[in-house]
């Protein structure tokens, strides 16, 4: 490996890991790139983009505050398609949540270096993601002032919730996964907030950074306890991750409606939470690595690595499909072969099936090309594509399901209202606000853990000795650093 | 946070976490104790230069974790069970299966509040002012700087602990004083 180190940016061996940063910072030209963001007055490109985030805000507080004077009826929801909109997107944003996780924990857990130029922003993502999921099923209940009502709480009802409906396990594994996202998030976050405070320009910027990195000073017997802490979360959030998405597809699974009752469910929703989430990581730091000069942080290296997931969930994917239709042809139902041959293939939704198949079945296949995995506009598109089918996956499930199941006198037709529209796109502008002061206000790469990194490489460049210290931290060394 | 409540501490800066790392070392087998790294980012071999034992962390969060998997099914069993059982298409009243999912997911709730707090609280944080903030240079801690601090005991020569520093290779030697004067 070492002789091919200098061969340049084309290279034979497979196992040569592309460059994790770019080798000519030091631990202060790290600050300077990665704190300089925050630093900056905002850009007119920002506030461009946190304008029309903010007016897409606007359009969900109307969307909201319509719904809760007039009631539920004013979305499309009807008998029999009760769960629509409002469940579609709760499942499309919890999914995309899933990839912060994962590529925060399991890849911490699997010691992948490359995690650490992206894992700040993906969890941000997360949070962010999973506050817009959280929001559709506080109005889908009608009467979201009641919520505490899923709660178990002393009530003088003398009534407990239910324990064996997968609704109530809903309740408790989103709020879980909002409340460690959040501790795991704010965790790493602490040393970057003190690096801030240490670099702030105003006595203001000083007491609101000092706040809220409690007094953090790089301790040795700080970083001793924060370490095993960061890994444990790290740990239980990979299996908390699986769980979550699982109990999601419970939902649905659960029940005997055709077209939902599948054994495949849990793994198969898990797979496609992973592939819209990584899909949504690569669409939102395209552009943000390219306007914040991040790239020596987040090199092609890591879009790359991205695409490769994407590429794995999306077969894994495309498996789930295969099996829904083997098996409903294979117990030869006749509601389930009418569901899955029938009505997805022909009915009246036909069209967000196909969109669905070239979208999450024929689309990640451009991923077996170098060229489109190291292709910026290529993948931009192709994640954004993604993303599309994943939510036209969830609208197939859940509509065609639902509008013709056993008894034809009970078929309906389902079509969105204005407000359904507006609430979506008001939890995007929602999402997009939140992640716009994300970047403002924190820095979206985690510093620490990149000079970690870094310091990592040089020690490992200095083991190996043979060649320069900088070709072998750009080129050679991630697969050992110890 | 073993150490007692001292009124000042001698606090060196060294150029590379590397040289910190020697340093801690040699200033511990000389038998200063007490003594604290800063730096932006965990050493690497800096709990072992300190000579601390084992983070009492994951006993906590186990604590947590043991805590939550209980709660979850005790509360499941008294509410669906015992105070209001329901029957539903005649299944058992004490459906164990269909109470895993609750109970995973309160267990690492608490294991995650576990963690959260036992790291905060055995490093005493937060804690906004701590006299190392009154050195100015010492705000590199948390950006490029690796710092040391070394504890006045009685009967030390101030002096003598600077010296010894600088032979370590400290750039930069101070001492800072716990009490505003």
């Amino acid at each position: 490996m070492a002789e091919t180190a200098a061969a340049g940016a084309v290279t034979l061996d497979p196992l040569e890991p592309r460059p994790l940063v770019a080798p000519h910072h030091d631990d202060k030209s790290l600050n300077d790139t990665l704190l300089d963001y925050v630093w900056q007055k905002p850009g007119k490109g920002w506030l461009m983009l946190f304008g029309i985030t903010l007016t897409a805000l606007g359009g969900l507080v109307l969307g909201v505050s319509y719904t809760l004077a007039k009631g539920i009826g004013v979305w499309g929801n009807n008998q029999p398609v009760g769960w629509a909109f409002d469940i579609i997107n709760f499942v499309w944003w919890v999914g995309i949540g899933h990839a912060g996780t994962l590529i925060s924990a399991i890849l911490l857990l699997f010691q992948q270096k490359w995690r650490t130029s992206i894992n700040r922003f993906a969890e941000a993502m997360t949070l962010f993601a999973v506050m817009c999921a959280g929001l559709f099923p506080l109005l889908h209940t009608g009467r979201p002032w009641f919520a505490f009502w899923l709660f178990p709480y002393p009530s003088t009802l003398g009534a407990w919730p239910q324990f064996r409906s997968p609704l109530v396990w809903d309740v408790f594994a989103i709020s879980t996964y909002l409340t460690v996202s959040a501790l795991f998030w704010y965790i790493g976050l602490i040393p970057d907030l003190a690096a801030l405070r240490d670099s702030s320009k105003t006595k203001l910027q000083r007491i609101l950074y000092g706040m809220f990195s409690l007094g953090w000073r790089g301790s040795g017997r700080h970083w001793h306890h924060y370490k095993i802490g960061y890994l444990i979360l790290a740990g239980i959030s990979t299996p908390l991750v699986l769980s979550v998405h699982t109990i999601v597809s419970f939902d649905f699974a659960v029940s005997v409606l055709p077209g939902w009752h599948a054994t495949i469910f849990p793994p198969y929703f898990v797979a496609g939470a992973v592939f819209s989430g990584f899909a949504m990581v690569v669409t939102l730091m395209v552009p943000a690595r390219k306007y914040m000069g991040l790239r020596d942080v987040i090199t092609d290296r890591h879009l790359e690595n991205m695409n490769k997931v994407i590429l794995a969930t999306g077969l894994i994917v495309s498996y789930g499909y295969m099996m829904e239709h083997f098996v409903a042809w294979y117990s030869q139902s006749q509601y389930e072969i009418w569901t899955f041959y029938v009505n997805r293939a022909r009915g009246p939704y036909a069209g967000v099936y196909w969109l669905m198949i070239a979208c999450n079945v024929i689309t990640p296949n451009i991923f077996w090309f170098k060229k489109a995995r190291t292709s910026i506009p290529i993948m931009w598109v192709a994640a954004i594509l993604v993303n599309v089918g994943m939510w036209c996956e969830r609208f197939i499930i859940i509509v065609t399901s639902l509008h013709q199941d056993f008894l034809p006198s009970s078929w309906d037709i389902y079509t969105p209202t204005w407000v359904d529209w507006t609430i979506y796109i008001g939890t995007l502008g929602l999402f997009g606000t939140l992640f716009m002061l994300f970047l403002k206000f924190v820095p979206a790469v985690a510093i620490s853990e990149v000079k970690e990194l870094q310091q990592e490489l040089k020690h490992a460049a200095a083991h190996h000795g043979h060649h320069g210290v900088e070709q072998a931290a750009a080129g050679t060394l991630t697969h050992g650093a110890h | 946070m073993d150490a007692p409540v001292l009124d000042s501490w001698v606090l060196a800066e060294f150029a590379t976490p590397d040289d910190l790392v020697k340093a801690t070392n040699e200033m511990r087998l000389k038998g200063f104790q007490g003594m604290d790294t800063y730096s932006p980012y965990p050493l690497h071999g800096g709990s072992e230069a300190l000579g601390l034992p084992p983070s009492r962390v994951p006993f906590i969060a186990l604590g947590g974790t043991i805590t939550g998997a209980f709660t979850a099914l005790a509360m499941q069993t008294y509410m669906n069970t015992i105070d209001y059982p329901l029957n539903v298409g005649g299944r058992p009243l004490l459906s164990l299966p269909a109470w895993i999912p609750i109970t995973f997911e309160l267990a690492v709730l608490l294991t995650a509040f576990g963690v959260f707090f036992g790291v905060l609280g055995l490093s005493r944080l937060p804690q906004p002012y701590h006299p190392v903030f009154e050195h100015e240079a010492f705000r590199s801690a948390s950006t490029h700087g690796y710092w040391l601090s070394v504890p006045k005991l009685a009967g030390v020569n101030v002096d003598d602990v600077q010296t010894q520093l600088q032979s370590l290779g400290a750039t930069q030697v101070t001492v800072v004083s716990g009490e505003k004067e």
